[in-house]
């Protein structure tokens, strides 16, 4: 391009008459207009974090709101019924939280059963070997075992042994139970008599069957009745009836004395836990946790179902804005 | 050409005390007031000079730049420095003042089109104090061509502010420049020459 153009263009150039700039001075010198309050971007500047706040709002408060009504019966309920049941009005996520491992066998697992050797180790590490009873003294012990078998045949086993054990300590079967209702389910009660001195000795070897799920001994002193009957003994010399009739109360007791009772129970199925309740912060924390992922699965549901539509609206707006361009460049060529 | 504008009064530090941010708040919109008279001073010519170009007649450059100035008072809060300067934003606005004129035209040629048949519009007589070299490129160039030396000549935007305000690409800007003053040389060679 040459200069000398350039130079005529910008020396040949006029100014703005006069009349023009007292027109554009009055329109300065007019008070300024209130600026518009309202606006496409301040509004969607303020609703994006204002539905945000309103759904986090939604989901504390339903979350207080469900908490204040106390859960139902927090007992244990069967396996097969315990998820219809309990799920019913409460958020996925509250129930997965306070039952993690409920969607593969619907229970609250228990802490992991003491093995049989530490249960061992524990008995005779403690001084005279737990509960031990009396040689001094006359006392009745009733000791209860609750063992948990893997399966049927470990059952039939165990069974077997504890049997073979109260017979071996010198021992006596009172009573058995045993039944398998399923192929894979199956459950035996044992009650044996083994003498007082190796009762230590049998609930030892009884640990060793199976998976320690519970464990009782209760013992009751005699010896004060014994002394009584020896007593009222002597001074019943001559009343043959009523000697007789002690006597044989006081064998009777002696026989008590001298075995104690042991009850085994043995199962192929963990019991069930009490589900404690959750409390109600947690449920508090859990229901609003439910509302919110509910929320977000909305939003991205429609998003989704919409994201067909907002891509067309977006492309019919860059088509018409480049539309109009071209129109506008047309309309300017052509003046 | 530039100006330092003062900020957005709505952008004011609220945690002040009360009286303070309410006399820091009047003077801002003095300050701010203050600021588009100084711009619709400095950038009057401007906005004169590019509407002559695109319009080709001196009565509707004076309209459009009333118009635009109007515009751009009612819109003063909009601006903001950082996106651009003020003549820019002037030339901007000045610019859909002159299609939105353009487009009425045309609406209101069809009309009478309509009603009284085809009727070549009057060729507008421009003074004679406007040279020779600018009176050729009104009559010879079209729109597009006038506004690109317009403000790319006159207004001596750079590529890209140029370019911003015509809606293009700097390259399609400068290309557009080439040709218009090639065309617009063509034409006004021998007066110059002479």
């Amino acid at each position: 391009m040459s200069p000398e153009l350039i130079a005529a263009l910008r020396d040949e150039t006029p100014s703005a008459p006069e009349n023009l700039r007292d027109r554009v001075a009055l329109i300065a010198a007019t008070p300024a207009a209130p600026s518009r309050t309202f606006t496409f971007r301040r509004a969607l500047l303020w609703a994006v974090p204002a539905t945000a706040l309103g759904a986090l709002t939604l989901a504390v408060v339903v979350g207080v709101i469900t908490s204040s009504t106390p859960p139902s019966a927090p007992t244990a309920q069967p396996a097969n019924e315990q998820p219809a049941a309990q799920n019913r009005g409460r958020p996925r996520a509250a129930l997965n939280r306070v039952r993690p491992r409920a969607a593969q066998n619907g229970l609250r697992q228990f802490p992991p059963p003491l093995p049989a050797q530490e249960y061992r180790a524990i008995i005779t590490a403690a001084p005279n070997g737990g509960p031990a009873p009396s040689r001094r003294r006359a006392q009745q012990v009733q000791a209860s075992l609750r063992l948990l078998v893997d399966d049927p045949d470990d059952l039939s086993a165990a069974t077997q042994r504890a049997l073979r054990t109260t017979r071996r300590l010198g021992g006596y079967l009172v009573a058995v139970d045993y039944g398998t209702p399923e192929a894979t389910e199956g459950s035996a009660n044992v009650r044996v008599r083994v003498p007082v001195s190796r009762v230590q000795a049998a609930i030892v070897d009884f640990s060793n069957l199976g998976r320690i799920l519970g464990q009782q001994t209760r013992i009751t002193d005699l010896q004060q009745r014994l002394d009584a009957l020896t007593r009222q003994l002597r001074r019943a010399k001559g009343d043959k009836v009523r000697t007789a009739i002690l006597r044989r109360e006081r064998i009777a007791l002696n026989r008590r004395a001298a075995y104690a009772t042991v009850d085994l129970a043995l199962t192929t199925h963990e019991p069930e836990q009490k589900v404690v309740p959750p409390s109600r912060l947690e449920r508090a924390v859990d229901d609003a946790t439910g509302v919110l992922t509910a929320e977000l699965a909305i939003a991205a549901y429609i998003l989704i179902v919409a994201s067909p539509f907002l891509v067309l609206l977006a492309a019919a707006f860059a088509g018409s804005r480049a539309y109009r361009r071209y129109a506008d460049q047309r309309l300017l060529e052509r003046t | 050409m530039g100006h330092a504008f003062a900020p957005n009064p709505c952008q004011l530090d609220v945690t002040r005390s009360p009286s303070v941010a309410y006399t820091e708040c009047v003077s801002e919109l003095a300050n701010v007031h203050r600021s588009f008279a100084s711009a619709a001073e400095d950038h009057l010519d401007d906005v004169y000079r590019y509407l002559l170009y695109v319009t080709a007649n001196p009565a509707i450059a004076e309209d459009l730049t009333s118009e635009t100035f109007e515009r751009a008072f009612k819109r003063w809060d909009r601006f903001d420095v950082k996106r651009g300067s003020a003549q820019t934003w002037l030339c901007q606005l000045a610019r859909g003042a002159a299609l939105d004129h353009f487009r009425a035209e045309r609406r209101r040629t069809r009309r009478e089109q309509r009603v009284a048949g085809p009727d070549r519009a009057a060729e507008v007589e421009l003074p004679e104090e406007y040279g020779p070299v600018l009176r050729q490129a009104l009559r010879t160039l079209t729109g597009a061509e006038r506004e690109v030396i317009a403000l790319r000549v006159v207004l001596e935007l750079d590529t890209k502010m140029a370019a911003r305000v015509l809606g293009i690409s700097p390259t399609a800007c400068t290309t557009r420049l080439n040709r218009a003053l090639e065309k617009l040389e063509q034409k006004v060679r021998p007066r110059l020459v002479a």
